[in-house]
């Protein structure tokens, strides 16, 4: 029984310590969408008013590949922002038209790049006719995430020590008070109250079904020093 | 007396509850040095770009104070950032514009100077942010870490049973049964099993066996002289201490499948969140159908399946025997999500859907038929309620994971995670569960047994009525509606996942509430109908908007209307069962599952041609439309006799299961 106490409280503390790593793992998990949320809400702003911008000048008439004034509002709010890259103004099949970085005009898939915010620019008629995508530096998130791991993993790594060593000093303090139940179970003498009050019962019904001494004295009870006391642990 | 098993699971409940709290302060704590200050930057960027609109009007000769438009600038602004409270244009302390209003002294602000083409500064521009609003936003994402909280808590709970569960702690259970049979007086004789020869153990049980062989001797020797009241005494004490009789082990049957079938289930579980998704992008464009059905389809064709399994498969669960069944179904659905995972084609990722489907139906039937088989009548509802406790938890802890998962490594990666846990499923019930005993006449149910069934008295109403329709409603909008729409307002599969936490945990704390409620009031029907009326009413809440919070609410209104309805209406439908004639009530609860099944089937096909055609909202409600009108008709069927069945709490575990 001893080995199986054992590496039961040794599974228990793994269980404790790896469902505290699970905890901090989806915390760190949720946070990280949580920064990725806010961090890509400041460039939506951006990327929103580019967009405005276009479906204005597009409801006066003006399609959005003759819409040459795009280059330097692009490179004005690219400066804007040091995190932010790059600005492009997609039309409805993804290819780059306007960008603040002109090496880019002609590219391709830019709304589905790593790294990016992207917009829907629409006409009158709520028909899509392009895209604003700001891409930008992927170092934010990178920085975020870092902070956000030596944040947990502060916290963490003592926490699920700590439920690890709290599980096996449980574990130890129950097994040790389960040794000492099995060892006193072993002798009639020293068994809980209400066994030997049963024990009691029992002999006495034999005792006066039996008109002959009892043959098996061994099972008669015997009282433990002190355990009629009150207040005698049973 | 408190046994090593019980007390430490206790214990790791308190220690774990102790240290994911710990956790959740640290996260918020990390979230408040490093999500404060990305809206910080946010406003910042707000107020540069403001600040650059404003510089090129001075540069181009307008003076700072004649700028017109300033204020509904602001305004807008104000209204597109929630968190800007407060918009104002100061010139030597002279505020020229201001929008929003501030409420609190020590808001914080962001400065940014407004500078001429010489760099001479013009005005500053102020932002003053509500700190409310920042607090709100890190106290959501603390909801979200209390949700994982919760999850961890209950893998623990499961990983517990798992480790107490096994054969390894057999002397360990004797020894506490025999310690605890003694602190409460009873002098028993415990069943002799592989724990029986350990040196703690047969002391205790020698001295048991001793004085149930004196107390027998005694009682023979009164009978043979006629002493009556001797044996009188003998007894009375024999009933008092258990002298003589022999203590049964509780039923092993359902502890030794759910742990199997707990890891089985959490493969299925993981990919609801992002299913919808997964689907959506790997549907080529030329598809015959809509957008909407080809994402539907793999849904419709999994539920479809296990529909049309579920009854052949008794049969062949009998024949193969139960744990050669169990991983047979297992080894099957691994390969299917190996398969799902691996494909970049959307036909064979449907094939692979049917194949995890065909071994998902192979599996239920198997573990269910083990703890059938292996519980007597009086043990089965205890043996089926740790079965379906199972599946909740499964149902609890799947979709979160699976969501955070297919986020941080994608959807095919969490494809090959459900893999591994159908595989370690099949492991641990091919170590756990008992030999397969084979019946190679196994019948299970045909056609006739359906046939007779549904003539049973008051059954189609209460099926077709509320049955069909609650599995329907479910399948529809937890499986496809809401995880499309959240997925189309950009919202991560993990944040899915967690919405879709909100009905297990429902279902979980309010059915044995309202099971009780029916059984005390004698209302079944009555249970059954509202229960069903406000399932269906709940979805109509998207009349007011598809925001999360709206979503949440109907999803909860779902699990609180089908929480009142699941008992109530299993007890109905094995009170039908028994009013069978001709030995059929089997075929009742066949028919009954196979009604229950096509409903998970037929709801997100249904609501895949739906949102093609009517768009989200008009989809939500009409589902709801539908069960309302279910639950009406069955209410003016005239099904209000109450009749005396076995309780709710009890037929819900027979019938109630997924």
């Amino acid at each position: 029984m001893t080995r199986t106490t054992a590496v039961l409280i040794g599974l228990f503390a793994l269980i404790a310590a790896a469902c505290v790593a699970f905890g901090a793992y989806f915390s760190y998990a949720t946070l990280l969408n949580a920064n990725r949320a806010a961090v890509e809400a400041r460039f939506a702003i951006t990327a929103q008013r580019i967009a405005g911008t276009a479906e204005l000048a597009s409801s006066l008439g003006i399609g959005l590949s003759s819409q040459q004034t795009l280059t330097e509002l692009l490179q004005r709010e690219a400066r804007i922002d040091a995190a932010v890259t790059t600005i492009d103004v997609a039309d409805e099949h993804d290819l780059v038209l306007f960008s603040s970085d002109p090496k880019r005009i002609g590219h391709g898939d830019s709304a589905r790049a790593a790294a990016t915010v992207a917009r829907v620019i629409e006409n009158d008629i709520g028909k899509r006719i392009g895209w604003v995508v700001v891409h930008y530096n992927p170092g934010v998130l990178a920085e975020g995430a870092e902070a956000l791991a030596r944040d947990l993993r502060v916290i963490a790594l003592p926490t699920l020590i700590a439920a690890a060593l709290a599980t096996v000093a449980v574990g130890l303090l129950l097994a040790a008070g389960l040794k000492r139940a099995v060892r006193r179970a072993a002798d009639p003498a020293s068994w809980p109250a209400p066994a030997r009050a049963a024990l009691a019962s029992a002999d006495a019904a034999y005792a006066a079904a039996t008109p002959v001494p009892p043959s098996t004295p061994a099972l008669r009870i015997v009282a433990a020093p002190g355990a009629d006391r009150p207040g005698a642990k049973s | 007396m408190i046994g090593l098993r019980g007390g430490i699971s206790a214990a790791i409940v308190v220690i774990l509850c102790a240290a994911l709290g710990m956790i959740a302060w640290g996260a918020q704590q990390a979230a408040v040095r490093t999500i404060v200050p990305t809206i910080m930057a946010k406003a910042d960027s707000v107020g540069r770009s403001a600040a650059a609109l404003v510089e090129t009007a001075t540069q181009a000769g307008i003076p700072v104070d004649r700028l017109v438009g300033v204020k509904p600038y602001f305004e807008a602004l104000i209204r597109q950032n929630e968190e800007l409270a407060h918009m104002r244009l100061v010139r030597g302390g002279v505020v020229l514009w201001e929008s929003g209003e501030i409420e609190g002294p020590d808001w914080p602000e962001v400065h940014t100077a407004v500078v001429a083409r010489n760099g001479a500064p013009v005005a500053t521009l102020v932002i003053a942010i509500d700190p409310r609003l920042v607090s709100e936003q890190v106290a959501a994402v603390l909801i979200d870490v209390a949700f994982i909280g919760v999850v961890a808590l209950l893998i623990a709970l499961e990983l517990v049973a798992l480790v107490v569960g096994t054969r390894g702690v057999t002397v360990l259970a004797a020894v506490e049964a025999r310690v605890r049979a003694l602190a409460r007086g009873r002098l028993v004789l415990h069943q002799a099993g592989d724990a029986a020869t350990d040196h703690l153990i047969a002391p205790i049980d020698r001295h048991m066996a001793a004085l149930a062989q004196r107390h027998a001797a005694a009682r023979t020797l009164a009978q043979a002289r006629g002493d009556e009241a001797a044996v009188t005494a003998l007894d009375a004490v024999a009933a008092k201490t258990g002298l003589g009789s022999t203590q049964a082990g509780a039923n092993q049957a359902a502890a030794m499948v759910r742990p199997a079938l707990f890891l089985f289930m959490l493969a299925e579980e993981f990919t609801r969140p992002f299913l919808p998704r997964y689907v959506q992008a790997l549907a080529p464009p030329n598809l015959p159908f809509s957008a909407d059905v080809a994402i539907s389809l793999p849904i419709v064709a999994f539920m479809a399946a296990v529909a049309l399994c579920q009854l052949p498969f008794a049969a062949a669960s009998e024949w193969l025997g139960r744990r050669n069944g169990f991983v047979l179904g297992a080894a099957l659905a691994a390969c299917g999500y190996a398969l799902s995972g691996l494909t970049g084609s959307y036909y064979v990722f449907l094939a692979a859907r049917v194949v995890s489907a065909i071994g998902y139906a192979l599996v239920f039937v198997s573990a269910q038929g083990h703890v059938v088989d292996r519980s007597a009548p009086n043990e089965r509802a205890e043996g089926l309620a740790v079965f379906v406790r199972a599946i909740m938890v499964a149902a609890l802890c799947g979709p979160p994971i699976g969501g955070v998962v297919a986020d941080r490594l994608g959807g095919n990666v969490a494809f090959l995670f459900s893999a591994g846990l159908a595989g370690a499923a099949l492991l641990l019930a091919a170590a756990s569960l008992p030999r397969s005993v084979r019946r190679p006449h196994g019948h299970g149910l045909g056609l006739g047994d359906l046939k007779a069934a549904i003539q049973a008295p008051r059954l189609a109403p209460l099926l077709f009525g509320c049955a069909f329709p609650a599995k329907f409603i479910l399948a529809a909008l937890c499986f496809f509606l809401i995880p499309v729409a959240l997925q189309r307002s950009g919202y991560s599969s993990a944040a899915v996942g967690r919405l879709q936490m909100i009905y297990p945990v429902i279902m979980v704390l309010a059915v044995p509430i309202f099971a009780g409620l029916a059984d005390r009031y004698s209302a079944r029907s009555f249970f059954v109908a509202a229960g069903g009326t406000l399932a269906g009413a709940g979805a109509l809440l998207v009349a007011f908007g598809t925001t999360p919070l709206v979503l949440a609410g109907v999803l909860a209104v779902l699990g609180i209307g089908q929480a009142m309805s699941i008992a109530p209406q299993s007890a109905l439908v094995a009170d039908s069962a028994r009013h069978v004639p001709g030995g059929h009530s089997a075929g009742v609860l066949g028919l009954f599952r196979l009604i229950e099944r096509s409903g998970n089937a037929l709801g997100p096909a249904a609501a895949g041609l739906m949102l093609g055609a009517f768009g989200f909202v008009t989809s939500m409600m009409s589902v709801g439309a539908i069960v309302v009108i279910g639950a009406a008709a069955f209410a003016l069927s005239g099904r209000n006799t109450e009749t005396t069945g076995p309780s709710s709490d009890a037929a819900s575990e027979e019938a109630s299961v997924q």
